[in-house]
């Protein structure tokens, strides 16, 4: 398509020469501040774009105006808006044809005098709007280096009804002027859109905060701490108390970040709610929502998850982990930590992969001890010091607060990676399971722990490891049951209990010998009677110390599985600085018949 | 705890009084396999056992298989309720032939 660009730049030919043309100047500068004004003063585009366009068709004194942009592939030019006899609003053409792609290949004005007697001029869009066009003047939207589209302007209204390149010259000055209007508006829009967007997320983080359970009571075992390095949060946490006194709770990191992350942490926090309630244990709850996520795509994304259960009347924790950062178990008497290790993969990968009892389940009792369940937000966060802080800042951190109210606790933890007014690099979640009624001898008791008075320890008793001294530890186990206002078949199968450990310490712990001591606790938690039973020999194994076969009939090793049969639990657990061994029994209390 | 050995219808019966534990027991093993020595028929009277423990029971394990090598008879009788227990316990209840009393069990063997 031929074309008539012009050879002189706008500056140069911007000079009128007479009076008239100091009026034409100042007229068009009218006309610009006026399509200034009105592109930056309304958000409604195409309003706009068509009243600029019928300015410059009355200022020009031509029939017809069109607005082309450039799509956003660059592959086409679409008619944007327009003015005339003719609507041809949403009119594709391709990019780099006809004679307003030239214009813009080329980001010069292109000025088609006659069409009549330009034999390449394309006249399919005349043929089926059965418009005339008889001269043409395209004016590229040139901003820095990129351009918009072109403003096209057909048949000039009176005289030849042609245009000539004073007119081109015009209409590029007033293209120019329109390009930066664009401009801006198109960042208004962006700006407004971002505004929109981050409203949404705002609201979308409140959603997701009022997912998270209230901050619990201070006398309450489960407390937890979320907070997010985003406004949406790929991490949560949940607590749930049953009717039967039991309470689940979890701690999750779903993978990746964002809204899709967040979406995927709703889904997932209202599985565990809503199969909790009919599950038997944690490994049967992971497991139900692992093969319920299965059933979405979530497009690769997955989740890792402790989720357990916790016994506040016996200590006694159940949890599964599937491919979360290790939990740790802190001892407040030994000061030691037992990480509980995944065995489980994360949910929502592979379904029907666990048994037909559910993922593995690891029991412990919590014993005075806490749970620590956290996301990988706190190992790896950043401390102060500018290091990674790790599983080791994480136990020392731990040992630090350990004297602290729970909720402070976790703040003090939380705080010691995040610094106000920062945000982190990842979500963290922090959520600590403790045995309130339980104070440990030799430990402070946390300073919130609120002992009611028939709680706590009800004696001690230290006596030569003999068997001449067994009657008097039954006495005293009598007396400690009767204490706790037991009946007396109950007090017989504790004081049995107690006096097959006491001969395993005899026997066994100090060989015969006789020449060491027996120091028992007897304490009242909660509705149980525990006993510590501690010596001062070389720590024994208990592998060693277990329950016999018993269709097998023969003298000898009776003594575990009687302990076993009367107990709720018996077990070695980690004993204070300067005790052996440490073997507890715990033995629940009948309830009182009122 | 104390004992007292006496002749039944030609069986020893062996009644034993008190606590048997890891610090009495010893003592009621030898009677019990002494008793063994010299008779064939042997009751053990438990019923003023208070409280029996896992080396009391030991020892009851030990005399009956002795018994049952010298093709002698063997039985416990009036069971304490407290000796019963710890003999349910250990599931030793259907082991051992028990009699609800010592005339019961003497005439049982005879």
């Amino acid at each position: 398509m031929a074309r008539q660009a012009p050879k002189q730049t706008a500056a140069e030919k911007a000079l009128p020469p007479d009076v008239h043309a100091g009026r034409e100047v100042r007229d068009h500068l009218g006309l610009l501040a006026e399509m200034t004004r009105e592109f930056t003063a309304s958000s409604d585009y195409k309003t706009v774009a068509h009243s600029a366009l019928a300015r410059i068709s009355n200022y020009m004194g031509a029939e017809a105006a069109s607005l082309f942009l450039v799509s956003d592939t660059g592959e086409a030019l679409v008619c944007s808006a327009c003015y005339g006899p003719v609507d041809i609003t949403g009119l594709n053409i391709s990019a780099n044809t006809g004679v307003v792609g030239a214009a813009v290949a080329a980001r010069e004005g292109a000025l088609v005098r006659d069409v009549s007697e330009n034999v390449d001029f394309g006249a399919a869009v005349d043929a089926k709007t059965g418009f005339k066009t008889r001269s043409l003047l395209v004016a590229p939207l040139v901003l820095g280096t990129d351009c918009l589209g072109a403003i096209e302007v057909i048949n000039r209204i009176g005289g030849d009804g042609l245009f000539d390149s004073e007119d081109l010259l015009l209409l590029e000055t007033l293209a120019g002027a329109a390009a930066l209007a664009i401009s801006n508006f198109r960042l208004t829009h962006k700006i407004v859109q971002q505004e929109r967007n981050q409203h949404e997320l705002e609201l979308a983080a409140e959603i997701q905060r009022d997912l998270l359970p209230q901050p619990s009571s201070r006398d309450f075992p489960i407390h937890g701490i979320n907070i997010p390095a985003r406004s949406v949060s790929g991490d949560f946490f949940d607590i749930m108390p049953m009717p039967d006194g039991r309470i689940w709770f979890n701690v999750a990191d779903v993978s990746g970040k964002g809204m899709n992350a967040a979406l995927l942490m709703a889904k997932t926090s209202s599985l565990f709610r809503c199969l909790a309630k009919s599950a038997e244990d944690p490994g049967q709850l992971l497991n139900a929502i692992n093969n319920e996520l299965c059933e979405t795509n979530f497009h690769g994304m997955f989740v890792t998850m402790v989720g357990g259960i916790f016994h506040p009347g016996t200590g006694l924790l159940q949890i599964t982990n599937a491919g979360h950062e290790p939990p740790l178990h802190f001892d407040l008497r030994t000061e030691r930590f037992i990480a509980i290790p995944a065995d489980a993969p994360p949910l929502g990968i592979a379904q029907d992969i666990a048994g037909p009892d559910g993922f593995p389940v690891t029991e412990l009792f919590l014993a005075g001890g806490m749970l620590y369940v956290f996301t990988d937000g706190l190992t790896e966060a950043t401390t102060f010091g500018g290091g990674m802080l790790g599983i080791d800042g994480v136990r020392a951190l731990i040992r630090d607060h350990a004297e602290e109210s729970p909720d402070l606790r976790l703040k003090s933890i939380a705080g010691a990676v995040k610094l106000p007014g920062q945000s982190l690099r990842d979500d963290l979640t922090l959520l600590v399971v403790e045995d309130m009624g339980i104070a440990p001898i030799g430990a402070k008791p946390p300073i919130d722990a609120q002992l009611s008075v028939e709680d706590g320890q009800i004696m001690r008793v230290r006596i030569p490891a003999r068997p001449d001294r067994l009657k008097l530890i039954r006495s005293a186990t009598e007396q400690a049951a009767k204490y706790c206002e037991a009946p007396e078949s109950w007090i017989f199968d504790l004081k049995m209990a107690v006096d097959e450990a006491c001969q395993n310490i005899i026997r066994h712990a100090y060989g015969n010998k006789g020449d060491g001591d027996i120091m028992i606790d007897y304490s009242r938690e909660r509705d149980a009677l525990v006993v510590d039973i501690m010596d001062f020999a070389d720590a024994v194994d208990p592998e060693t110390v277990k329950s016999r076969n018993l269709s097998e009939v023969r003298p000898g090793g009776l003594g575990v599985h009687l302990i076993k049969s009367v107990c709720d639990d018996a077990r070695f657990v980690p004993p204070p600085p300067g005790v052996g061994n440490l073997f507890k029994l715990t033995k629940s209390l009948p309830n009182k018949v009122s | 705890m104390s004992y007292e050995i006496r002749n039944v219808n030609g069986a020893a019966v062996v009644a034993l009084n008190g606590d048997v534990d890891l610090q009495t027991s010893p003592l009621v093993r030898q009677k019990l396999l002494e008793s063994l020595e010299g008779n064939t028929r042997v009751v053990v009277d438990l019923s003023a056992v208070n409280y029996i423990d896992s080396s009391g029971v030991a020892s009851l394990v030990e005399a009956f298989q002795v018994s049952r090598k010298k093709g002698a008879s063997f039985a416990l009788a009036s069971v304490s309720s407290a000796a019963m227990r710890v003999l349910s316990l250990a599931r030793l209840d259907k082991v051992f032939t028990i009699h609800p009393s010592v005339e019961a069990a003497t005439a049982a063997q005879g």
